[in-house]
């Protein structure tokens, strides 16, 4: 059935990404409108693509067949905020501005780092699995949910987890959809753990020409006597990129190691002190309370920048980070690395051509590979995609996850082709 | 599908047996009842079945053989660790072989700078910790039966410790399985890195409670050590005064490393049985633990007991460390970790419950607990991860009488279902096990549940590992024997 149905060739019923549109796009105004719609396109044999900011909107694979857009952004309710137990259900389609906005009324905030948070959804960051600084300190997004509510293929209901800080009552339903993009069901309510706004905080910022001094300090700082909230290290293009506009140290042969901290304010100060220390043979300068503010944006921020055509994000164990920055030239590629976590993330600076990106790419997954690692595309243009393989090799899970998408979505309604394998 | 658990029989005993044993060795079976006994049972003792064989492999190989020998002979199959679980995770329902971990018990690496370790299932929680001692890194999740109970059973039950309230519980400290699929084939899940591309299949195979198959490695989190903590003993004349605490500290934006409670009859149990030197004579007492940096932890320390005085209560000991080996340190942490232990001199036979409510709940349930414990005639003891609103009844009673049996588990019965009333769970760390299927559908629609057989069936299609737990879809043959025994129909 599914083979009679054509893809549309104008965007009037909205575009999907990847320079597809859909035949059409529903803004469902409750859970019970969402089921409604996924049951009829399903039975349709139309696919079904949900959408929230759409900031992640060419992430991951084409999409392989013909569908609906739904545009989630209208179940934004808070459903339960009760502050004093530090945590809060809400709906998916709400926007992560106006959720910071609602915690900040408490002095709370959730730990998760999401860039343009005035257009994505906090569905759309959890599904997306998307973390910043922060998640050295924090972890990420899976270990801040607690709750999930999610609508199948079949345009069902399925909930999973509960409203409680600690539960392990049934399968572990919010961390298998977490960072499940959009396959196995569609978010519309999240449970979260919340915690209190620190006091204050602070950015090191810290700038050398020496790699090696960087690998030594990283080093060094997995055993500091200060307990950072995020170590992040920057090229020389991405420090200028994150450093300039705030007045930070950045020059084209510099390289940064950037390192948050946030507590009360007698233990930032202190924790200051010690970081300048460890950190001597640096050139260091310390931004402090409000004025850490953009700093810590600037460092979120950076991974929805879009100097060039493409994007890669490497995930290594964290002592193997500067190889791979190491490798990736500083005029061609804006490098941040979340570097106590293993992660890299580069953008492409100025355009190419596909078998010079493919050449690099190809060589840096198979030392991310080496190393323990994966290496993914999370951006690039749509031919560019086969090619460059944007989920890389399979891995040896992939199996269990195609039979989970199976089994709870046996005609691949939901997002078919953007994630890893047939899925 | 879970509905036709294949049954043993004498004749097909003896041959899986000799199969077994050709496997791994006879020193690694056994098959005499008498040596069988204390596998009836885990440390939920209202249902006993002794299995058919319980078989120790040593290695991955080896339990690859035994798993495929159970498929060959078309018999159930249950892990089990250190068999210290709440709820009867490891009970042989219907029989079948047990498969103990405990001979998997290699660390196979520890690596500091990219901060994880790999161990196989049957390492024992605190020999992890013990061989970090001193590296400045730790293995966060830190049950109380720590010193007794294994990774493999920390990772299928998701096991929550007294500092898990702000270190996060097991789930948020693995990042990688090595699963022995219930089909006898291997698959590595996750690994060392975080992010993987795929699903979150970490997340989903913790908290399995062996119903996905056997965990043969474990790859965990190792978590930098606190610069510093002070440890406060807070003592209340009432149980309601340390709960308003709790629920005060939580409300005012502070989190506690830990944050545990023990009433009356438990501070008098522990105080017996350890000399710690608890006010015996006080209503309650809490636990309370910052830790950090060493520069910011007197304004934490001021701002606790401050809530503690409001409430009617006193700090009376306040121990400052800059390492968990302080001898007063780990004196208080031993005594609220054996406090299971002590409840021992009390009564034979008691059965801990495993509630969570919102931590505002708290002075609320534990009255209703109190209240229950009364109208039932049952002594009932708390001792608890408060700071999680994670309740730990436990409910007195002589096993010999049925009728006190019958009490016992209708007075858990109305617990449990007031955690869900408040908006709570059945289950903060135990499981489901065989004990609590029957909440499932109090928690759960039709519709979630299907979800959770459907997910259940792609790892283990045929129900032979771990059959009739934790889904009450797969009980069907399965039916209770008064009072509360559980034996195949
Ligand atoms: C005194 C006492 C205090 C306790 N305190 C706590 C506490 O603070 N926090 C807490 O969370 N729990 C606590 N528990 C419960 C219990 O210790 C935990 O559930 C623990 O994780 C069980 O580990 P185990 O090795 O004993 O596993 P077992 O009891 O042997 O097994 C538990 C479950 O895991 C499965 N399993 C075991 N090994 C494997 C494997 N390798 N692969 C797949 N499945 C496997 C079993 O089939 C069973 O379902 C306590 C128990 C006692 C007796």
């Amino acid at each position: 059935m599914s083979d009679s149905v054509s893809w549309p060739d104008s965007p009037e019923g909205g575009e999907i990404g990847d320079g597809k549109f859909a035949r059409a796009t529903h803004r469902p105004e409750s859970v019970e409108d969402l089921c409604r719609i996924v049951a009829e396109a399903s039975a349709a044999g139309l696919a079904v693509y949900p959408r929230g900011g759409g900031t992640a909107r060419d992430y991951g694979g084409v999409p392989r067949r013909p569908g609906v857009l739904v545009d989630v952004r209208s179940l934004d309710r808070v459903i339960d905020y009760p502050h004093a137990d530090m945590t809060i259900t809400v709906q998916a389609g709400i926007l992560m501005s106006t959720l910071k906005g609602i915690l900040a009324e408490h002095n709370q905030r959730l730990l998760v780092d999401a860039p343009e948070a005035d257009r994505a959804t906090l569905g759309g960051v959890f599904a997306t699995n998307t973390s910043g600084p922060r998640r050295f300190g924090a972890g990420r997004p899976r270990d801040q949910i607690i709750g999930v509510e999610f609508v199948t293929a079949d345009g069902k209901v399925v909930k999973g987890g509960g409203r409680v800080v600690k539960n392990v009552a049934g399968y572990d339903f919010p961390k298998l959809l977490t960072g499940s993009m959009g396959t196995l069901g569609i978010l519309t309510q999240l449970t979260l753990k919340v915690r209190p706004a620190p006091e204050t905080s602070a950015v090191v910022w810290a700038v050398t020409p020496s790699i090696v001094r960087i690998l030594k300090a990283l080093d060094g700082l997995n055993l500091s006597e200060s307990r950072p909230m995020a170590i992040e290290f920057l090229n020389a293009s991405a420090a200028r990129m994150i450093g300039e506009p705030l007045g930070l140290p950045a020059s084209a042969k510099d390289l940064v190691l950037a390192i948050g901290i946030e507590d009360n304010r007698e233990s930032v100060r202190w924790q200051i002190e010690r970081l300048k220390d460890e950190l001597k043979e640096f050139d260091v300068s310390v931004r402090e309370g409000d004025a850490s503010g953009p700093v810590w944006s600037g460092l979120t921020e950076f991974q929805a920048y879009r100097p060039g055509s493409t994007t890669i994000t490497a995930n290594l164990p964290p002592s193997k980070v500067g190889d791979i920055v190491g490798d990736l030239d500083p005029d061609r590629w804006a490098v941040q690395a979340h570097a106590g976590n293993g992660i890299v993330r580069a953008h492409l600076l100025a355009d190419s051509d596909l078998e010079s990106v493919a050449k690099e790419v190809d060589a840096l997954r198979a030392e991310a590979v080496g190393r323990g690692g994966n290496l993914t595309v999370t951006r690039c243009q749509t031919e560019w995609k086969s090619r460059l393989k944007v989920w890389g090799e399979p891995r040896p899970d992939w199996r269990i996850a195609e039979g989970i998408r199976d089994t709870l979505d046996p005609r691949g309604v939901l997002n078919p082709g953007r994630f890893v394998g047939t899925i | 599908m879970n509905a036709t658990v294949p049954q043993t029989n004498p004749i097909s005993i003896s041959r899986i047996v000799s199969d077994l044993i050709a496997a791994v060795g006879e020193e690694n079976v056994l098959a005499n009842r008498e040596e069988m006994l204390v596998y009836e049972c885990d440390g939920y003792v209202i249902e006993k079945n002794i299995p058919d064989v319980v078989v120790f492999p040593t290695s991955t190989e080896q339990l690859v053989a035994v798993v495929k020998l159970c498929n060959k002979h078309n018999v159930p199959f249950v892990p089990r660790g250190a068999g210290t679980s709440l709820a009867g995770g490891t009970l042989a329902v219907g029989g079948g072989i047990m498969i103990c971990l405990t001979r998997m018990k290699r660390i196979l690496e520890i690596n500091l700078r990219d901060r994880y370790a790999i161990v196989e299932p049957g390492v024992v929680n605190v020999w992890l910790t013990r061989a970090l001692s001193g590296t400045g890194f730790h293995y966060a999740p830190d049950p109380s039966s720590q010193s007794a109970c294994t990774i493999g059973g920390n990772v299928a039950t998701n096991s929550g410790g007294p500092h898990t309230l702000k270190y996060g519980v097991t789930v948020n400290h693995v990042r990688g399985v090595e699963l022995v699929l219930p089909d006898g084939s291997i698959t590595m899940i996750g690994g060392i890195t975080e992010d993987n591309p795929g699903y979150d299949l970490p997340g989903l195979v913790v908290g399995n409670e062996g119903t996905f198959g056997i965990a043969s490695k474990v790859i965990v989190n190792l978590t930098r050590d606190p610069e510093a903590g002070r440890t406060f003993l807070g003592v209340f004349d009432t149980v309601e005064a340390a709960t308003e605490t709790v629920s005060g500290i939580i409300g005012a934006g502070i989190v506690p490393a830990a944050l545990e409670m023990l009433d009356n009859l438990m501070i008098r149990a522990v105080e017996q049985a350890f000399n710690f030197g608890f006010p015996t004579e006080a209503g309650a007492v809490l636990i309370i633990e910052v830790d950090g940096v060493e520069a910011g932890l007197d304004r934490e320390a001021e701002a606790i007991t401050k809530i503690v005085q409001e409430r009617g209560g006193t700090v009376q000991r306040s121990i400052g460390w800059r390492t968990r080996k302080e001898p007063e340190y780990v004196a208080i942490w031993k005594s609220r970790k054996s406090a299971f232990g002590a409840i021992g001199r009390l009564s034979p036979t008691f059965c801990t419950q495993d509630g969570v409510v919102p931590r505002t709940k708290l002075p609320h349930i534990l009255r209703f607990i109190t209240e229950v414990g009364q109208r039932h005639g049952i002594r009932i003891a708390n001792v608890f991860h408060a700071g999680d609103g994670n309740i730990h009844p436990i409910l007195m009673f002589d096993e010999r009488d049925p009728e006190q049996v019958k009490r016992v588990l209708q007075a858990s019965h109305e617990i449990l279902d007031e955690c869900i009333n408040q908006g709570g769970s059945v289950t903060g760390e135990h499981g489901i096990g065989v004990e609590k299927m029957e909440f499932m559908p109090k928690l759960f629609t039709e519709n979630d549940l299907a979800a959770m057989v459907a997910i259940r069936n792609v790892f283990n299609p045929l129900g032979r590992c771990s059959p009739s737990k934790l889904l009450p879809m797969g009980s069907a043959c399965i039916e209770r024997k008064s009072p509360g025994h559980r034996a195949s129909a």
